[in-house]
Order: structure tokens, then C-alpha cells, then sequence
């Protein structure tokens, strides 16, 4: 029987060529068939039975069974099979519970056969005995089965499944007397076919009807079952016990499962629910579809591969009318866009990285292997088509945790716990920010702060804008007096800021050129003066505007004057280069002013370490007239910087230590921005504390009212113990005030802590001492606090 | 620079996404095994399964986290055509004890007709809302009105992209100056379809989204997007994975009041990188967006910073199984993670007088600790 089967087939040689096609039906087909050669189709459904040739480039219309003007209900077919040996012979199984033979040698136009009327109900399944010409098996909803020898009229043997209705049977291709029926209860049936008063076996292949079964075609003994469970399982019948060997999870019901020939471990499985797309599996990775064919628009019914031996044409026809011819090689596959990678970045700059594992040990990579037959790999990887090759794949997980500071973000959550952003002057704060940035090895952060510290604060307003003023009223007197007058007054003066200045500078002039001439050489005075000037003046720095600083001038005066010197030789060397440049040093000069004292050669020393690009505008040309405001939109700019590098800690944290120095400045939309983004940030690291701190410090309306949002606290009256009904802290009926340390009996402000058995607390501290010795609650009420 | 700390994932199938939660502590990964494996990090850094479950009848392509405000929550999307979102309940008091965490599905979200690619979280100031983007290139993009129950979502809006969609990406600025926004890319591998990244734009007067650019540069298939994290910028960086990782800035001219129309963009590109020489598949922003890292068919992560000039570098080249990168390095040096160095130390001598200069703070270690870094993890030559 074998040998027959073999026979039948051995025209495969002849190799099938075509491409992916498709013709419109008439009405939607039910099923389809092929003929022994592949080169013809039934198509059969409710309302078509048709025959068409597979040609190169088309489908080709051959005969319409459907004949006569009024069909009978024998035509409405739910399945068909034309018999693999017999090329003439078809059998349909019809929805009124006929079973039906047609003959295509019938001169007639009326093909039909035989007409068996033994079946109650739908015959869902004609099966053809893969080798014996006249023996055909059916299957019902009514439960049973026939079998029926086309010789005689009618069934010469009925199996009663003694279960629920019949959806699939189909003939082993191993056995000869053996057939499998599977059962909407979800159980399969093994039968010997001279056997028809019980089964061979039954198991329970899946929850839910069982559609579809297909005895894989190499005479393996492994049956593949699919059903409503969204399952395909492969079973090994050969041993004692059917075995699961193999499971598919499609994602819909599975209607019409088929091996793949000549491909051991490949299925192509249908569904008629939701589904449109037929999936071929490779059920040793029954994950993912080897490959998908989307063409159809509808339900796909029936599929069948063109030929017992070629792996690489599939038909199919669906409730869309259409009838399919799928060339293997256009078939979609999903595994080429299923990404092979996985990557993440994890909030402390570690990296988590997933890649399948042949991509990450390629085989330039790999290490030799143990054996060291070098040979051997390329052995190994000599196959036959790199397309059909869909093995086992797995992927590699591992996190990269990076041990450089920078990227670590442990830079930022130090920052954020050490920076002070209030509670301390201005100066203070500034300071303290410059040492935290410094120990952090953020230099640029650091030399900010100081800059910021020189900018703004008040000593630096005295020593620095201070300084500014005179260097505009008393340094740049000097200068212009010596030479700008002579040299750049008249119009060689390249720069028209200079002019103004001086011009502007002019009338304080005289007035203070006395004081200018006679300080000029107490340089220890002011050395020390200038650091006594800064701590001093630190705490009235907010306050000042531009008319407190004129009339501190004049005290100031005299440190100021040594400045003119430097500034002098500075403003000389630089003016020929170029401008702007100059007050880059004296910026430099000023921030280490109290000692350095205009030493040119520290100043060189110190301007290419240091020099700070956004500081590079000629300021003290600017600043006699805009003092602190002068400097606004450079910080303004310089935020902006920091922001844009991804350092919004840095804005926000300049934002709040500067106040309303800055805030006019930039608009709250910005600000809003910057704040709603750093509190993020500082809440992802669990920094609530700072959080917090930073949404009281804020200004923006919308960013203080966030942490007044979703936290209410329920209290009652420690007093009366009844619920505290308004907000303040005088309980309505009692008129007592409800938050009383039980220990000081003072009113606690500040962390109020309470027990809640007795609503007594007070004093976190006094709390914490008096739970040291005793357990009971300090107002006496006799509750045993407990202090967690 | 990098330690590599190899995990057992035991997925028995491709992972196909990772994803770390706000904080930075959990770790989800997916798989084709249509199972979602949650990773908790232990006090001394390790990872531990705390659950794994079986969330989808088809691979499972994407898994991302809700902000933690939401509760412990996982959104996945799959072949299946679903999107499904879960929950960590508290579990019972000996599955704790096991180290195990329970999580239940709290909906479906069966409205695709095609393998739903990605899925995403909106920015958390837009509340709780939940986007996904599927083959047949449609954005769908669901509200749960309630965040206190999970297993309501309407269906608010849904975009037709025409070109079947891979990736999806929100802009994470919180700004009010910039109104929501996302990003789809299209692994269209037709060339002359256009560009594959489109960038959609909630408009406040017609409450839908509409298209606002067509990033027609890209015309490969795309198969990852990432906005940086925005942090106070006013402009947008996006990063693309494509055959190619490039780096798109999305300036946004300034509108007048009176127009009510998409704001306007001048798209730059930034930097394009080949160096994976193949498919790019993922690309992903450190926090502060100053750092890229990009993984691709040659199965190396690649790192990207940008100097104070604006220009994009490689710093770094991280081979997936932590084994020597041979022919970068010049020397095979000893099972070292540590790759690129000869990449980093020629960095450091290019950029080490303006680095100097500005102040910055040095970018790169230096090249001594980098040999003196441990090596943790040994490939096994298991295959």
C-alpha cells in the first residue's frame, strides 16, 4: 500500500511552476481539493461547485457541476475531496446531510454519482481512503460516521461515536484499517475500520470543539489536531498513550489544519473565526508563524497544498470568493519584523539589553570551540536554504551597569540632597552650591555659582556692581582722561559703548577724581576690606537697588581704585584684539578680586582654565547703569544653557536661589517648564523631600499648588475626640485648641505627631522621650501609645 | 565604563522589548513565548523574577510601564491583535515569602485588526491614557476616566497613519507651550512610500490630533522612535532607529495667536550614524537626553553623546554578551567589557582642549580606570 501511494506520486518530478494568483468565485467557497497531478481544483460551497485548471498564469474555469435550473439542496457542499487515485472520482458531503459521488467521465452533464441519504444532519467531512478506490469514510453533526464501498447503494458499516457531533475524520496514512474523528466535545477517536461496534482509543485533545485533525504525511504516526482552544497539537499515536508532543497557540480558533509536504515540522492551519490570514508553522517554535499569507479578505475555509510533494504552492479559497494559489516564497514573515532586540535605559544610567543570541555571538566571536574542530562550524552551517531555516531561538538578557560618575546619576541625587536653595543669604547659599558643584568635579557648575555669587549679591554689588560703578565713575576716568580723550574720543574709539559710557560717566567725574587719586595705593587696605565688605553686606543684598548702591559708592570708593590699574592694562591689550574679550578677564579679575589685586599674571593663568563663554560680553562698559538687572538676560541665557544640556537641576536650582533677581526675566511658562520637569526628575530618584522643598520654594502658582492636591488629612479633636470639622486648629464644639503638645502643653508648631488610638500627640521629640519610659498615652487617658 | 551583568531570563523565545519602571528598580521584559517576566532589583543589584505569566496568544512585542501614581502597572501588546493591561495586586502572604508578585489582567483592548506593534503611556500630566499603534497603521489612543479602575478604557481617538506602523513614541514635555504630541514610525520597507515618521499634534480647537510633520528623510523602514526626555528644553529631540540611528531636533516656530493650525517645525537633523553597519532596532535616552544608546543587527550597543558643540560621537561600544569587540580595540584585551576605548581616548584628545576649556565636566573616564575595571561575567560557550 505504500508502495502504491508512492506511485501515485511520482510525477512530482515534474516540477510545478506558477506564481501567486488568484480568481473570483461566484459565491464563497465552502472547501476545496486538488487532483492527484495538481493541475486541476474543486471548489465547492452552498451555492458553487466548480472545476478549474491551474495554469501558469491563471485559474481557468473547466466545468460547473452545478447543473440544472433549480440545484438541489445536494450541491450545497461543506466539504469536498476528489480522490487521490482515481482522477475522475469526487465526493461532496452536502449541508442536508447527503453524501455525494460524482463522476467525471460522465458523458452527461450531470456528473453525479452516487447519492447516499443515510446521514440526520450537515456532513461535515468526505474522506477517501488514501489507497482503496471504492472505500469513502463520512462524518456528521448527527455523531456518526460511515463508511460507505461505492459498489454498493449503501453504507456497509456506521460508527456511533457516542459523543457529540463529528467535525473531522480523516484516514491514517500509516494504517491501513485505521481512522481519526475528532468531536465538538473535544475529544479524538481512533478507529479500526472492521471494527465498527467501538473505538480503538479516545482521548481529549483539547477544551472545545476539535475542528480539524491531519495525519502528517510520512507515515510518522503523529496526528495534529486543532480546535476552538486556539491550539494546534501534534500527537505521537505510536506509543501506548497518545502523546502531546507538540503545541501551537495560534491567536483564533483553528478551522483546517494541513502538513507542509516534504517539511517535517511544518503546518498550515486556517481559521474561521476573525482570522483572515493562513499561518504555516514550524511546530518545533510554535510561537511565532514561520510564514503568513494575507491575501484574503475574508474567512479563509479551505486549504490545501497543491501537491503531495511540493512544499512551495498552497490553495486556499474564502468566504470572499476567492480562490488562491500562494507561491511559498512571497509569503509574509512575521519573524523578519519581529524585533530581535530589546534596549532600555535604566534611571541610574544602567542599560538593559536583550538580543537573540546569535546576534550577539556571531561566529567571528566565538571562542574556539572545546573539541577545537575548527572544522566543524562551517559544517554546521552548510544548509541547504537559508530561507527555510526557522530553528529554536532564544535571546540573552543582561544589564550593563555603568560605573562612570557622569553617566551614573549619582552626581544629581547628591546635588539635589546638599544643594541650599534658601534659608541663608544669598552669598551663603551661592557658596555653599560652588563647594557642593566642586566636590562633585562639576567645575563649570561650580565656577557658576560664584560667578552668580559676584554678580548678584551685595558685597559683590559693593566689591563687584559696586566696583563696576567705579570703575565706570573712577577706573575708566583715568583711562579716559590719560588717553581715551586724546585717542579714542575722538573717534578711533572702535567701541560706541565706550563712548556712551564715558560720556554718561562724565559728570561724576570731577567729583570723584580727588578721592580717586589719593587712595590709590592702599592696596592691603583694601584687600582686607573687600573680604570684610562681602560677609557685611550679605544679608541686605535684596533690597538694594541702584540708588543704594550710588550712595554706597562713595564709602567704597577708595578699595576700588586699584581695580583702574589692572583694568587699565587689560582694557589696552584686549581693546586691540577684540572687545568683547576684555571684560571676559576682568569678570576673572573680579570673582577672585578680594586677593588677587589685578596681578596680570595670575589673571593669564586663570583665563584659560576658567573662561566661561557666556560671560564674554563687555560688562563693565554696561554696568554703571544696570547694576544686578544688567546681568539678567546673560543668566537668562546661561539657564536657558544649562537646560538645553539636560541639566534642569542647574536651572531650576539658580531660579530659586536667585528669586526675583531672575524671575522677571523669563517667562512663567518657562519656569513652569523647568520646575514641572525637575520635580519629575528628583520624583523619579524618590527624592520627595527635595521635591517638596522645591514646590514651596517655587513661585509659579501652578507648581505650589501641586503639593496641596490629593492629600487630605481626616483629624480629630485630641480634646472632645469628635472629627474637626472646619480647618483651623480650634476644634468647633470644644473650643479647645486641638494641637497641644500632651507633654509641654504648649501648641505645637511645626511636626505634630498623634496617636491614633487616642488622638493625643504633641511634640515629635517630647513624644519620642516620653514613650521611652512609659508606654501609656502622656495625657493620661490610660491608652497604650505606640511610637513606630 | 560598563559592567555586564548577565541574566537568566529563560524566555524560550526572542525577547523583544525591555523596559525599566519610573524609578528605575523593576524591569519588564516580553517575549514570543506570549509570556511578561517582571524583574525586581535586589539591595545588592541583582535582578530576580518576581513574576512571569503567560499575557497574549502571539509574541508579545512591547511591555511598558504607567507612571507609579497609577499603581503597579504593565501595559503589553501582541500578535494577537490585543493590547492587554495589568496589575500588581498584593498576593498572598506565602507568595510573598516565595518573592512573588501577582498580577491580573484588567482589560483588553481588542479594537486592531492586525498585530498590535507598540504601546505606550501618554506623559503623565495628560492623565491616565494609553496609545497603541498596529500593522494596518492605525493610532489608537485610549482615556481611562477613572484611574482608580483599570479595566475601563474608551477608545478616544483613532488616527490613520496609511503606512503600517512599528513604533510609537510620546513627547514627554509637560510644558503647556507644547501641546501633546507623538511620534509613529512605519516599517514600510517601500522606499517611495514617503517619509516613515509622522509626527501628530493635538489641536485644542478641533480636539483631534492631526498630522504635523512628515519627517520625509526617512524613508526606510523604521523600526524604534524615542523622544528625548524633554527636561525644560524648548525645542524636541527625537531618535530614530531605522537602517541608520539618526537624531531629528523639531524646533518649533513661534506661532502667532491668532493661527489655530498645527504648530509649525524646523526639523534639523542632528547626527545619523551608520556605525551599526545593519538594521538599527532600538534606540533608548538616558534621563537627562545626553546620552543615546542604540542596538542593531551586529548585536553591539552603541553609545552617543553629544559635545558642547552640539556634535554626536560614539563614546562607547557594548558587545551583548559582555566578549571583546575584536577589530575596534586593536587589541583583544582580556575579557573586558570595556569597549571602545581607543574610540574614547581618541574622543578625549579631540575634545580635550575645548573640554578644558569649558569647564565641562570631563565626559570621559580616563583611560587608566578603564583597565582596571573588573570583569564580572564570563560568556558560557553554551549553544
Amino acid at each position: 500500500m505504500e508502495k502504491m501511494s508512492r506511485v501515485t506520486t511520482a510525477l512530482s518530478s515534474n516540477s510545478i511552476t506558477g506564481r501567486t494568483m488568484f480568481c473570483h468565485l461566484d459565491a464563497p467557497a465552502n472547501a476545496i481539493s486538488v487532483c492527484r497531478d495538481a493541475t486541476q481544483v474543486v471548489v465547492a460551497g452552498r451555492n458553487i461547485f466548480k472545476i478549474y485548471t491551474l495554469e501558469e498564469e491563471q485559474f481557468v474555469e473547466k466545468l460547473n457541476l452545478r447543473v440544472g435550473r433549480k440545484p438541489s439542496l445536494n450541491f450545497s457542499c461543506a466539504d469536498v475531496m476528489w480522490h487521490q487515485m482515481e482522477e475522475n472520482l469526487l465526493a461532496t458531503a452536502a449541508t442536508n446531510g447527503a453524501v455525494v459521488t460524482w463522476n467525471l467521465g460522465k458523458p452527461s452533464r450531470n456528473k453525479q454519482d452516487q447519492l447516499f441519504t443515510e446521514h440526520k444532519r450537515t456532513v461535515n467531512k468526505v474522506c477517501f481512503h488514501p489507497t482503496e478506490v471504492y472505500m469513502l469514510l463520512s462524518g456528521s453533526q448527527d455523531g456518526f460516521m460511515k463508511c460507505f464501498d461505492l459498489r454498493k447503494k449503501e453504507s456497509v458499516s456506521t460508527f456511533s461515536g457516542q459523543s457529540e457531533s463529528v467535525r473531522d475524520v480523516q484516514f491514517s496514512m500509516k494504517d491501513y484499517f485505521t481512522f481519526a474523528a475528532s468531536f465538538e466535545n473535544g475529544n479524538v477517536q481512533l478507529w479500526d475500520i472492521r471494527r465498527p461496534d467501538r473505538y480503538e482509543r479516545m482521548f481529549t485533545a483539547h477544551t472545545g470543539p476539535v475542528f480539524c485533525c491531519d495525519w502528517h504525511p510520512d507515515d510518522r504516526g503523529w496526528l495534529a489536531t486543532g480546535g476552538r482552544d486556539k491550539m494546534v497539537k501534534v500527537w505521537d499515536m505510536t506509543t501506548n498513550r497518545p502523546k502531546e508532543i507538540y503545541c501551537v497557540q495560534t491567536i483564533a480558533s483553528v478551522a483546517r489544519v494541513k502538513w507542509r509536504p516534504e517539511k517535517k515540522f511544518h503546518l498550515a492551519t486556517c481559521s474561521m473565526m476573525v482570522d483572515h490570514n493562513i499561518y504555516v508553522w514550524d511546530v518545533r517554535r510554535p510561537f511565532i508563524p514561520f510564514a503568513t499569507f494575507e491575501e484574503h479578505k475574508d474567512v479563509t475555509t479551505g486549504i490545501v497544498w497543491r501537491h503531495q510533494h511540493d512544499p512551495h504552492f498552497l490553495l486556499s479559497g474564502s468566504k470572499d470568493s476567492t480562490l488562491y494559489q500562494h507561491m511559498f516564497k512571497d509569503a509574509t514573515r512575521p519573524v523578519d519584523k519581529a524585533n530581535p532586540e530589546g534596549l532600555c535605559f535604566g534611571l541610574f544610567g544602567d542599560l538593559a539589553f536583550a538580543a537573540k543570541e546569535s546576534l550577539i555571538s556571531s561566529d567571528t566571536n566565538r571562542k574556539p570551540y572545546p573539541g577545537g574542530d575548527r572544522r566543524y562550524p562551517i559544517f554546521f552551517f552548510k544548509k541547504p536554504d537559508p530561507t527555510e531555516q526557522f530553528a529554536h531561538v532564544s535571546s540573552a538578557l543582561s544589564v550593563f551597569e555603568t560605573d562612570l560618575d557622569s553617566n551614573r546619576m549619582d552626581w544629581f541625587v547628591k546635588t539635589a540632597q546638599l544643594y541650599l536653595l534658601s534659608g541663608k543669604p544669598f552669598a551663603e547659599l551661592c557658596d555653599h552650591n560652588a563647594k557642593v558643584a566642586q566636590e562633585l568635579k562639576r567645575p563649570q557648575v561650580s565656577t557658576t555659582w560664584t560667578m552668580l555669587r559676584i554678580m548678584f549679591s551685595d558685597p559683590a554689588n559693593l566689591t563687584a556692581p559696586g566696583l563696576n560703578h567705579n570703575l565706570s565713575k573712577l577706573g575708566p576716568m583715568p583711562l579716559m582722561n590719560s588717553f581715551s580723550i586724546k585717542e579714542i574720543g575722538p573717534g578711533v574709539g572702535t567701541e560706541s559703548r565706550l563712548e556712551r559710557s564715558k560720556g554718561e560717566s562724565r559728570q561724576d567725574n570731577i567729583h570723584l577724581d580727588p578721592g580717586n587719586s589719593h587712595i590709590s595705593n592702599n592696596e592691603e587696605n583694601e584687600e582686607t576690606e573687600g573680604s570684610e565688605g562681602q560677609a557685611e553686606y550679605m544679608f541686605i543684598d535684596a533690597e538694594l537697588d541702584d540708588d543704594d548702591l550710588y550712595s554706597m559708592e562713595h564709602d567704597n570708593q577708595a578699595e576700588e581704585q586699584e581695580y583702574t590699574l589692572p583694568q587699565e592694562a587689560f582694557q589696552l591689550r584686549h581693546e586691540i584684539i577684540d572687545n568683547p574679550s576684555a571684560p571676559e578677564h576682568l569678570q576673572q579679575d573680579k570673582a577672585d578680586s578680594p586677593h588677587v589685586s589685578g596681578n596680570e599674571a595670575e589673571v593669564t593663568c586663570l583665563t584659560p582654565i576658567e573662561s566661561f563663554s557666556l560671560i564674554s560680553i563687555s560688562q563693565p562698559l554696561y554696568n554703571p547703569h544696570l547694576p544686578a538687572s544688567f546681568f539678567c538676560p546673560i543668566v537668562r541665557e546661561m539657564l536657558s544653557y544649562y537646560a538645553e544640556q539636560g541639566d534642569v537641576q542647574m536651572a531650576v536650582s539658580v531660579l530659586i536661589v536667585l528669586g526675583e533677581r531672575i524671575r522677571k526675566e523669563i517667562d512663567d511658562l518657562t519656569q513652569e517648564h523647568w520646575y514641572m520637569s525637575y520635580i519629575d526628575l528628583l520624583q523619579r530618584f524618590e527624592l520627595w523631600n527635595v521635591s517638596n522643598e522645591v514646590i514651596k520654594l517655587s513661585t509659579c502658582s501652578a507648581i505650589t499648588c501641586l503639593n496641596q492636591a490629593s492629600t487630605t488629612l481626616h483629624i480629630n479633636c485630641s480634646n472632645c475626640k469628635r472629627p474637626m470639622s472646619n480647618k483651623g486648629w480650634i476644634c468647633d464644639r470644644c473650643h479647645q485648641c486641638a494641637s497641644i503638645c500632651a507633654v509641654c502643653h504648649h501648641v505645637v508648631k511645626g511636626l505634630f505627631v498623634w496617636c491614633q488610638g487616642c488622638s493625643h500627640g504633641g511634640h515629635l521629640e517630647h513624644i519620642m522621650n516620653w514613650l521611652k519610659s512609659s508606654a501609656h498615652c502622656p495625657a493620661g487617658c490610660g491608652h497604650q501609645c505606640e511610637y513606630t | 565604563m560598563f559592567v555586564a551583568r548577565s541574566i537568566a531570563a529563560d524566555h524560550k523565545d526572542l525577547i523583544h522589548d525591555v523596559s525599566y519602571d519610573f524609578h528605575g528598580r523593576r524591569m519588564a521584559t516580553c517575549s514570543s513565548d506570549q509570556s511578561v517576566k517582571v524583574w525586581d532589583k535586589t539591595e545588592n543589584g541583582e535582578w530576580h523574577c518576581t513574576a512571569s505569566w503567560k499575557t497574549h496568544s502571539g509574541s508579545v512585542w512591547r511591555v511598558t510601564w504607567a507612571h507609579p501614581e497609577f499603581g503597579q502597572v504593565l501595559a503589553s501588546c501582541s500578535f494577537d491583535r490585543t493590547a492587554a493591561v495589568w496589575e500588581e495586586i498584593v498576593g498572598e502572604s506565602n507568595d510573598k515569602q516565595r518573592g512573588l508578585s501577582h498580577w491580573i489582567k484588567r482589560t483588553t483592548l481588542v479594537d486592531s485588526r492586525t498585530s498590535v506593534t507598540d504601546v505606550k503611556f501618554a506623559p503623565k500630566h495628560m492623565g491616565l491614557m494609553l496609545t497603541t499603534c498596529s500593522a494596518d497603521g492605525v493610532v489608537r489612543i485610549y482615556e481611562a476616566p477613572d484611574v482608580m479602575n483599570l479595566s475601563q478604557w474608551s477608545l478616544q481617538h483613532e488616527i490613520s497613519c496609511k503606512l503600517s506602523c512599528s513604533c510609537i513614541s510620546w513627547n514627554p514635555s509637560s510644558s503647556r507651550a507644547h501641546p501633546p504630541m507623538f511620534a509613529v514610525g512605519s516599517d514600510d520597507n517601500n522606499v517611495s512610500c514617503g517619509g516613515k515618521v509622522q509626527i501628530y499634534e493635538y489641536n485644542e480647537n478641533t480636539r483631534k490630533y492631526s498630522k504635523a510633520e512628515t519627517l520625509m528623510t526617512v524613508t526606510d523602514a523604521v523600526h524604534d522612535i524615542a523622544f528625548a526626555p524633554n527636561l525644560g528644553r524648548s525645542f524636541h529631540v527625537l531618535a530614530i532607529a531605522t537602517k541608520d540611528v539618526r537624531i531629528f531636533k523639531l524646533v518649533p516656530m513661534r506661532k502667532e495667536s491668532t493661527s489655530t493650525g498645527p504648530t509649525m517645525f524646523e526639523v534639523q537633523i542632528v547626527a545619523q550614524f551608520d556605525n551599526h553597519n545593519s538594521q538599527v532596532w532600538r534606540v533608548s535616552w538616558n534621563i537627562t537626553s545626553t546620552l543615546l544608546a542604540s542596538s542593531g543587527d551586529d548585536g553591539c550597543v552603541r553609545l552617543w553623546k553629544a559635545n558642547y558643540m552640539d556634535n554626536w560621537k560614539c563614546t562607547g561600544i557594548l558587545k551583548g554578551d559582555g566578549s571583546p569587540l575584536t577589530g575596534l580595540s586593536g587589541q583583544p584585551t582580556a575579557m573586558s567589557t570595556m569597549m571602545g576605548s581607543s574610540v574614547q581616548t581618541s574622543q578625549n584628545a579631540i575634545n580635550g582642549m575645548s573640554a578644558g576649556r569649558i569647564g565641562k565636566r570631563a565626559p570621559f573616564a580616563p583611560p587608566l580606570r578603564q583597565l582596571t575595571s573588573p570583569k564580572t561575567y564570563q560568556h558560557p560557550a553554551h549553544y
